[in-house]
């Protein structure tokens, strides 16, 4: 337990951190009319930890900022915590980093995290968020002066000011070498074992497989998915298989045989290694090592085929 | 919808309409920023000293107190609306470049955040005056009474004031570059002829009672000349008066138009 839990409300599983139904946003008019996000339903409960995907323009940011009170939806309800999304903002119980938001290149890092501090009246945080996003080395640093992945955790000490019960994370790791990342994911994990509700929408599909128990995929402002990432990863179906093949003819047989079965895909044969992806990969498995087959592969599809499958026309 | 909380809300502070943190942020922030220093603080007290205090005819009579009196106070004048017109610029510049959705992330409203923004414009106005004034004081200007040091300074800040919407209404319809440039050159014109660097007089005058400085640098001189201009004429109150009002209202008008626009495009 770290302190931030000790103002938390316990963990109470069925209440809904976010309650979303109906919700579209449309930007221009008449012809030209863009519906951003178009009728997205969402149920999030408190403690969960969600990732949202989708290509560029898929409604991510125009939904997360809809979420946080910023612009107000044409159709549709938010409610964060049983409040209206603006009412939560404003008593600290939701946070964000924002791909949008900006800082001001000539105030330090330590200026920066108590301006906004202030605002919240909670100065006595300063010191608390400025080590969890490991800010300290650079407290007196211009802003002007901090890389983007620097800059990019002054954005995560800020959203961590209010203690909120929900983190809405906007592409959180975008700029952060691969050291940062991890420490990064590191303080998020020890943060979601404190009961904060976590939403973030990542480019990195690995995040998503990594951290989040929950996925959804946005596409042209629609959900297309919502399912456990584990799910989401094996409703792709099959699972791909590998292995070396001995020298033989019943080898050679297995493999005839399988370039004509219907559920063996995207069969490659390099030398006499051999990959294919199959619904059966279990008995797959038990006829290729009965063989005499050496070096045996199984592995789950990639989010990513997953995520392509899901948002291509 | 649900309306049950599991748990007492945590203490949160009121939504209030000042942040002293940024209030105090924003001071240290404007010291260390050479523009601010220069067009506000020091130019002020140089072109006081130029134009006022070195100049054969500063010791000359006028109204109720001499001539560089009058350029004293015409410059912690013209100092305030350069202050209140670049750092609101710069304000609105910066709500639209994303720390404003930072901001609107925090229980500090938009109108709480213009009005501590106005605030810290004022206070640095406030010492723009000061500096002007210390100059004065030291150099000869005069006037009969002390009190009307005290009127010029306050008509100064008071409705040098609507400078800052005209800076908040272009930072908030431009793009940065544009607007902090715009914002400080039609300060300068609206300067000229506003009666601040010389007199003016005939067709020039004519034209200058319809602009923007026009009315405020009248009223900023009004404790010392009673309307008496340097060609021998003289305004009668109301037309000052009338020509703050018209511009506070079309002032506003901008402002407000470029809060409306930036709006939208959110």
């Amino acid at each position: 337990m770290t302190k931030t839990s000790l103002s938390s409300p316990p963990v109470a599983i069925d209440d809904p951190a976010i309650d979303i139904s109906g919700l579209t946003r449309r930007f221009g008019r008449g012809e030209h009319v863009v519906r951003a996000v178009d009728g997205i339903s969402l149920h999030i409960r408190k403690g969960e930890i969600v990732a949202l995907l989708g290509p560029n323009g898929a409604g991510k940011t125009t939904a997360l900022d809809m979420l946080l009170g910023l612009s107000d939806p044409n159709e549709g309800t938010l409610s964060v915590l049983g409040m209206h999304p603006r009412r939560a903002v404003g008593a600290g119980r939701i946070a964000a980093v924002l791909q949008t938001g900006g800082l001001l290149p000539d105030l330090t890092v330590r200026e920066t995290v108590s301006v906004i501090a202030g605002l919240h009246g909670a100065l006595h945080r300063v010191a608390h968020v400025m080590e969890q996003a490991g800010l300290e080395p650079i407290a007196g640093r211009r802003i002007g002066k901090c890389s983007g992945g620097e800059q990019q955790r002054v954005k995560f000490a800020l959203a961590l000011i209010p203690d909120p019960d929900v983190l809405v994370l906007d592409e959180p790791t975008a700029g952060m070498d691969v050291t940062a990342r991890r420490r990064f994911w590191d303080v998020m994990r020890q943060d979601a074992d404190s009961g904060r509700t976590i939403l973030f929408a990542t480019h990195y599909l690995e995040e998503a497989e990594q951290f989040a128990r929950r996925t959804i995929v946005l596409d042209e402002g629609k959900v297309v998915a919502d399912e456990p990432t584990a799910k989401l990863r094996s409703s792709l179906g099959g699972r791909t298989v590998a292995a070396t093949l001995p020298q033989s003819g019943d080898a050679d047989e297995l493999v005839a045989e399988l370039r004509n079965a219907s559920d063996a895909e995207e069969l490659t044969l390099d030398g006499d290694r051999l990959t294919l992806r199959t619904g059966a990969s279990d008995e797959l498995a038990a006829r290729l090592l009965a063989l005499g087959a050496s070096d045996l592969e199984i592995a789950a599809p990639s989010l990513e085929s997953a995520f392509m499958g899901l948002t291509k026309e | 919808m649900t309306t049950k909380t599991t748990a007492v809300l945590p203490a949160r502070p009121k939504r209030t309409l000042f942040g002293p943190t940024l209030f105090r942020i924003e001071a240290i922030r404007q010291l260390r920023n050479p523009y601010t220093l220069v067009f506000t603080l020091t130019l002020p007290v140089i072109m006081y000293l130029l134009f006022g205090a070195f100049m054969p005819w500063g010791s000359e009579l006028i109204g109720n107190g001499n001539v560089s009196f009058q350029v004293m106070v015409s410059m912690a004048g013209f100092g305030t609306a350069t202050a209140m017109s670049s750092l609101c610029s710069l304000a609105a510049s910066e709500v639209r470049q994303g720390w404003g959705r930072q901001i609107a992330m925090t229980p500090l409203p938009v109108a709480g955040y213009a009005f501590t923004k106005l605030m810290a414009a004022l206070t640095f106005s406030a010492f723009s005056v000061l500096a002007v004034y210390i100059a004065g004081a030291a150099t000869g200007a005069e006037v009969n009474e002390l009190w009307r040091w005290f009127a010029c300074a306050g008509i100064i800040l008071g409705i040098g004031v609507i400078f800052g919407l005209w800076g908040m209404g272009v930072g908030m319809l431009l793009n940065p570059d544009s607007a902090a440039a715009l914002a400080s050159i039609a300060i300068t014109l609206f300067g000229f002829f506003g009666n601040v660097f010389m007199p003016l007089s005939g067709a020039m005058l004519d034209i200058a009672r319809f602009t923007p400085m026009y009315g405020y640098i009248a009223l900023v001189r009004w404790p010392l000349t009673g309307g008496e201009l340097g060609d021998g004429t003289s305004d009668p109150l109301w037309l000052p008066i009338l020509s703050v009002v018209v511009w506070t209202v079309l002032l506003f008008a901008l402002a407000y138009a470029g809060v409306v626009r930036s709006r939208r495009r959110a």
